[in-house]
Parts: structure tokens; sequence; C-alpha cells
């Protein structure tokens, strides 16, 4: 609905709704290996958070077409 | 007089953190599982806890917990396209006008939405009444971006929301946009942000209330969109 006003969007979201999120073909999604709740990682670690915001602000900027979902791995992976 | 210790079954045992006697918002994936699952998952989740106490690596715990979360939500839901929508960004983001939208269900101490005409209602209020908050409208709240995180307040019956009242950037990341902004990483982090409770009406939501919303932000002149669903 927004992308279809001219709102370009990207959405960070915990991977566990992986399959929901695909099957919407939302445009640009991140998804993270944070469990429910909390999507953009643990409390207190800002170092994590600003990693999975960073990621997204690429994706908004890089994607050339929708539909796309980056799954971010763990980062002590 | 001494208190009756009664049996219960353990589908009924597995089912009460969904919305019951043991409510647990993190676990009410287990109400989608059949017994040998659950049985299997709390054998295993006890078995990696036992790991901890030896090697201090709670992260596996973490890995553990989202992948059983994720077997409870492998399901497509109802809300399947072939294709959607897209637009391209003009600009780098290091020039756009962004806003943050999350459906985490935070506000502003003193700016409460008050869900149902009622002020200050509790999270445990909130969680018993989710089935009303799934039929209803949602409603948007404004956060000034330079609101102080002590006067944050977060409240929705779907989710465990103690990790987002210790730091609400785990779902709320006002705090670290505002510090990208900073950076010159964003171009401006509109203010106010904007959540609401994402237990609401879908349909409301897709069919009314969101395109209410778009009128609003293309008023603002709003760019590009940071959604956090929760």
């Amino acid at each position: 609905m927004m992308e279809e006003g001219g709102i370009a969007t990207v959405v960070i979201a915990s991977g566990v709704f992986r399959n929901r999120l695909a099957a919407m073909q939302i445009p640009r999604t991140v998804l993270t290996r944070h469990p429910m709740g909390r999507p953009i990682g643990r409390p207190g670690d800002h170092e994590e958070q600003r990693r999975i915001i960073l990621e997204a602000l690429n994706l908004l900027e890089s994607a050339i077409k929708g539909g796309i979902l980056v799954d971010l791995p763990d980062r002590s992976v | 007089m001494a208190d009756e210790i009664t049996s219960e079954f353990f589908e009924e045992f597995k089912n009460s953190f969904s919305y019951g006697s043991r409510s647990d918002l993190n676990f009410k994936f287990l109400k989608s599982y059949s017994v040998e699952e659950a049985s299997k998952f709390f054998q295993d989740l006890l078995w990696k806890l036992g790991d901890s106490l030896d090697d201090g690596d709670i992260r596996q715990l973490e890995e553990y917990i989202f992948q059983s979360q994720s077997k409870g939500y492998a399901d497509p839901g109802r809300y399947i396209y072939e294709t959607a929508p897209f637009t391209t960004i003009t600009k780098p983001v290091s020039e756009l006008r962004m806003a943050l939208l999350t459906s985490s269900g935070h506000f502003v101490d003193g700016h409460d939405p008050k869900p149902f005409g009622i002020e200050n209602m509790t999270q445990q209020e909130a969680e018993a009444r989710i089935s009303e908050f799934v039929r209803s409208e949602p409603v948007l709240s404004e956060i000034p971006v330079n609101t102080p995180e002590e006067k944050l307040r977060v409240r929705h019956g779907g989710y465990d929301i103690r990790g987002a009242q210790i730091d609400p950037n785990v779902n709320f990341p006002l705090t670290r946009l505002s510090e990208l902004q900073k950076e010159g990483k964003i171009g401006e982090l509109f203010s106010p942000v904007f959540s609401f409770v994402g237990a609401c009406s879908q349909a409301n939501l897709l069919k009314q209330t969101g395109a209410a919303w778009l009128k609003v932000f293309q008023e603002y002149e709003i760019e590009a969109l940071l959604l956090v669903p929760v």
C-alpha cells in the first residue's frame, strides 16, 4: 500500500515469520535470527542493533525490484 | 488447608502457555505443537539449559527458541500474493526523509492511546483482552523523535514485551536511528515516529486505516518508511 502511494519501504522482522513474510511479496525485507518480539537484537546490544538497521538501509538503497528477503546470519557465525 | 495438587494432561500443560494459566507469549507457539513435538521441545530445551551451565553459551538457547518459534509459525498465513507494488528510491538514503513505523505498541507516557477507552491498561489486561484487540481498529501513536527513552511506554497483548521494556530499540529503534541520522547515514529521521498495536483487525488495517495513514505520510512528504512488524 505504501509502495503504491510512492513511499519506499524496508521491513526488519524476525526470521521466525519468514514463510508468512515471503508469501506477502513485501518489497524489501531483512530477516534476523532473533526471536519474536526482539527482531533488532537483544536489549543493550547496540552494535547488533546498528548492524541490522544498516543492513536494512543498504537494502532500501540497493534493491531494484520487489520481493527481496535478506536473511542476516547470526553475528557469531 | 493444604494446597490441593491436581494432575493435568500434558496437552493442557503445553497449551497453558498460550494465554492460559501459564501464559508466556515467547512460548505460545506450543499450542500448535503436537504432544510429541512439545515433549521433545521441553526435553531438548532442558538439555541445552544443562549445557549452558558448563559452557555459558546462551546463544545456543536463543537459537533453539528461534528455531522452535519458527516451526510454530511455518505456515504461510492468510496473506498470499503473487506480486506487490515497488517504488524505487531516487536518491541515497543519506538524503531521504525517512519515518519509522512499528507495530510494537509503543507510545509516550501521558499519551496513552486508551484502548477501548481504558487509560493505563496493564500488559496483563491487554493479554487477557487479545481477542478484542484483534477485532479492533488500529490506533497510531505519534512519538516525537526527541522523546527520552524513559518516557516511552509499551503495551501489546501479542508478544512478550520484557525485552522492549528494558531497551525499546529491540523493536522500536528510535535511539539507534537518531544516532545514524547524526552520523549522516539517514537524510532526515522524520518527527514524529509512529507505532501501533499490531494485534488489531488486519482487514481494517488493509482496507481503511492503512490508506488513511498513507495520506498522512504523503502530506508529510515522507519518502521512505522503516517498518518493524512484531
